[in-house]
């Protein structure tokens, strides 16, 4: 035995090297900003947003630009909501300006976490004819976005689904779906309710006794919730599903390359997404000149071009070609092929969803 | 872990009396000794007690910042109770399946020249240096509808193909148990190879079978390598989060995607810690467990001496 014991010795200082690794890669990333980077002879501005596929757009279309005309430094990190609560709440985030859904900056508001927005500083938004609902005294509104409905065009023999009717219609088109999982975003209840034939203009407040009944009809069907925006994307392209939904813009990469992917835009939810400024922000400044410069209306052309995420900047259609427009779910000619997620609606109901939709999906 | 390593010294009679304690103190050894341990013992403290304790403080705390205990009802109530059962669960046969995989591996392995063994060995392991997420969609790659697995059993017309590997227990089960086996291997290899391979030739001169040599002698031998792989590869399996929640479906939801969820979306701290705390008293039961299986193997292992 005396030997086991040794190479048992041996494995566990092994396995301790492997911890220690690991527990230092993660200290790396999770240090704090050191007081120098802070301070407001820095030029270097901390973003955050959610990265991937939209990171990228963000990064060519919008903060390179800005890098290049101002001179200031950007760096660009990814914490989610409950880890920028957490530092802000500290007193010392790491990110200057958010870019984030608008709902959760009315959480954020709630929990006072953001700064009032000073619009005098922000020259290009006060003329710029920006929907009254996205200039909230905590955020400013930046991009329509949404989630819709995507299918393999190869899957059910010829036939489209077109509605959220078909996307339940189990015996028309049978097949694997997939839905959105909690994780990544209040539920899909609209869908359900729309697939059960409540009009588009009259979905809030939102049953949920019926929402949930219809979703119960459906819940045999459906074989993952997907709880991070690349997923559908694997699913459809593995064949792992037939339909599922989708934030809007995830497959085109996909589409490019020639799988054969579909968007159906009947019955979309279109949110929005903007900046705010987190409470203890180090380089103020910068922050309000990176918002006002995502404001212009070349600016947000240029984005819509790269990723289909529609301008709140009405004068950025009209540098834009129709074939662009045309594939963005927030364009004035797809505006009724959707409907606005109710913000106030969730965030009042939100934690009472969740409960009941945490509840309602294990069972 | 620390039940893994060999039992301290017995030091107890040397300390009873305070004349003892400071006979000790006061020698060089002990004091450089103590001036040693100060770094490690102090980045203990901070890094790992008053974490713990803070999480433990949290998980009691009411609302109303008094005193409570409803976190851990809520825990161990309604779907939070399936929750932890079905981790226990899914804890319970990835460890088994690992241990009986990690047995013939690890076995195989000590039977092999020992330049293969090695190589066979790297090829156990090194699965583990490569990302979890790139490894799990590789899984996907393999064992989905559509994927190498499936796509094999039906060109092999295997009746009932293709099958469901995935977004069900059993995907995560077979997720699990690839990220423990290197565990169970590297445990169970280390355990074989103390085995003296002339106790096996002695028991065959005497006339058992291979049978019975191999549950009166090898089993016996390596017994202790197996508990202690089994209940590590239980432990580490109660805590996992990224393979159940890519490979399973909504209803291999396991603790810490809970926990997850109960502090990423709900921004309930206190839940959340409840059942951390319950998740680590989980492990201490089963570190336990482990001593509790060794002293009375300990205890058999004497009477049979006398």
């Amino acid at each position: 035995m005396k030997d086991t014991r040794i190479d048992r010795r041996l494995f566990l200082r092994g396995l301790g090297a492997v911890a220690a690794t690991s527990a230092l890669a993660a200290c790396g990333s999770g240090t704090s900003r050191s007081s120098g980077s802070g301070g407001t002879s820095s030029k270097t501005l901390v973003v955050r947003n959610s990265g991937g596929a939209y990171g990228d757009a963000n990064m060519k279309a919008v903060l390179e630009p800005f890098m290049k005309e101002t001179g200031i430094e950007i760096k660009v990190i990814n914490p989610n909501y409950a880890q920028m609560l957490a530092q802000i709440k500290q007193g010392r985030p790491q990110f200057d300006l958010i870019d984030n859904s608008m709902i959760d900056f009315v959480k954020f508001a709630k929990e006072d976490a953001t700064q009032q927005i000073d619009y005098d500083r922000l020259k290009t938004a006060k003329n710029a004819d920006i929907a009254k609902n996205l200039l909230t005294p905590t955020a400013v509104g930046k991009n329509y976005w949404g989630s819709v409905m995507a299918y393999r065009t190869d899957a059910f023999g010829g036939k489209k689904p077109s509605s959220w009717a078909d996307f339940w219609d189990t015996r028309a088109l049978p097949g694997n779906r997939s839905l959105q999982h909690l994780d990544a975003d209040i539920p899909e209840l609209e869908f359900a309710l729309l697939a059960d034939g409540v009009p588009l203009d009259k979905l809030y407040p939102l049953d949920l006794d019926r929402a949930f009944r219809k979703l119960d009809e459906i819940k045999g069907s459906v074989k993952k919730y997907w709880d991070t925006g690349a997923l559908p994307g694997v699913l459809l392209g593995r064949r792992e599903v037939d339909v599922s939904t989708v934030w809007h813009g995830r497959l085109n990469d996909l589409i490019k390359q020639g799988q054969p992917l579909a968007y159906v835009f009947q019955g979309a939810r279109r949110q929005s997404n903007g900046w705010a400024i987190p409470k203890g922000a180090a380089n103020l400044d910068a922050a309000y000149q990176l918002i006002d410069y995502s404001l212009r209306p070349e600016v947000q052309a240029r984005f819509a071009e790269i990723y289909p995420m529609a301008p709140v900047v009405p004068a950025a259609y009209k540098d834009m070609k129709d074939e662009v427009s045309a594939t963005l779910l927030g364009s004035p000619k797809n505006l009724d092929t959707g409907f606005d997620a109710d913000v106030e609606w969730w965030v009042a109901n939100d934690d009472a969803v969740t409960k009941r939709w945490q509840e309602w999906a294990r069972v | 872990m620390a039940v893994l390593a060999p039992p301290p010294e017995p030091v107890v009679a040397a300390a009873t009396t305070t004349g003892g304690w400071r006979r000790r103190l006061s020698g060089r050894r002990t004091r450089f000794g103590l001036l040693n341990a100060t770094p490690v013992v102090v980045y203990l403290l901070i890094l790992f007690v008053y974490p713990i304790f803070s999480t433990l403080l949290l998980s009691l705390k009411g609302e109303d910042g008094g005193f409570t205990l409803h976190w851990y009802t809520d825990a161990l109530t309604g779907t939070s109770l399936d929750i932890l059962l079905i981790t226990l669960r899914i804890s319970a046969e990835t460890s088994v399946i690992s241990l009986v995989i990690g047995f013939l591996l690890a076995y195989w392995i000590t039977r092999l020249r020992p330049i293969w063994a090695g190589l066979v060995m790297l090829v156990v392991v090194v699965p583990h240096f490569i990302s979890a997420l790139v490894r799990t969609y590789g899984w996907i790659i393999l064992l989905g509808d559509h994927g190498l697995v499936n796509e094999t059993l039906m060109a092999l017309h295997v009746p009932g193909a293709p099958f469901q590997l995935l977004y069900n227990e059993l995907g995560v089960v077979i997720g699990t148990t690839s990220v423990m086996l290197p565990y169970t291997v590297l445990l169970l290899y280390a355990v074989m190879r103390g085995v003296d391979r002339g106790l096996i030739a002695a028991a065959a001169s005497m006339g058992a079978g291979r049978l019975v040599t191999f549950f009166r002698v090898y089993l016996p031998l390596v017994a202790p390598g197996l508990v202690n792989a089994g209940i590590l590869s239980f432990i580490l399996c109660l805590g996992y989060y990224l393979t159940p929640a890519l490979m399973g479906g909504p209803k291999q939801t396991m603790v810490a995607s809970l926990i997850d969820e109960q502090v990423m979306k709900n921004n309930q701290w206190n839940g959340a810690s409840a059942l951390g705390v319950i998740l680590l008293l989980l492990t201490f039961a089963g570190l336990l467990l482990l001593r509790l299986v060794k002293s009375v193997s300990e205890a058999a292992k004497n009477r049979g001496a006398a």
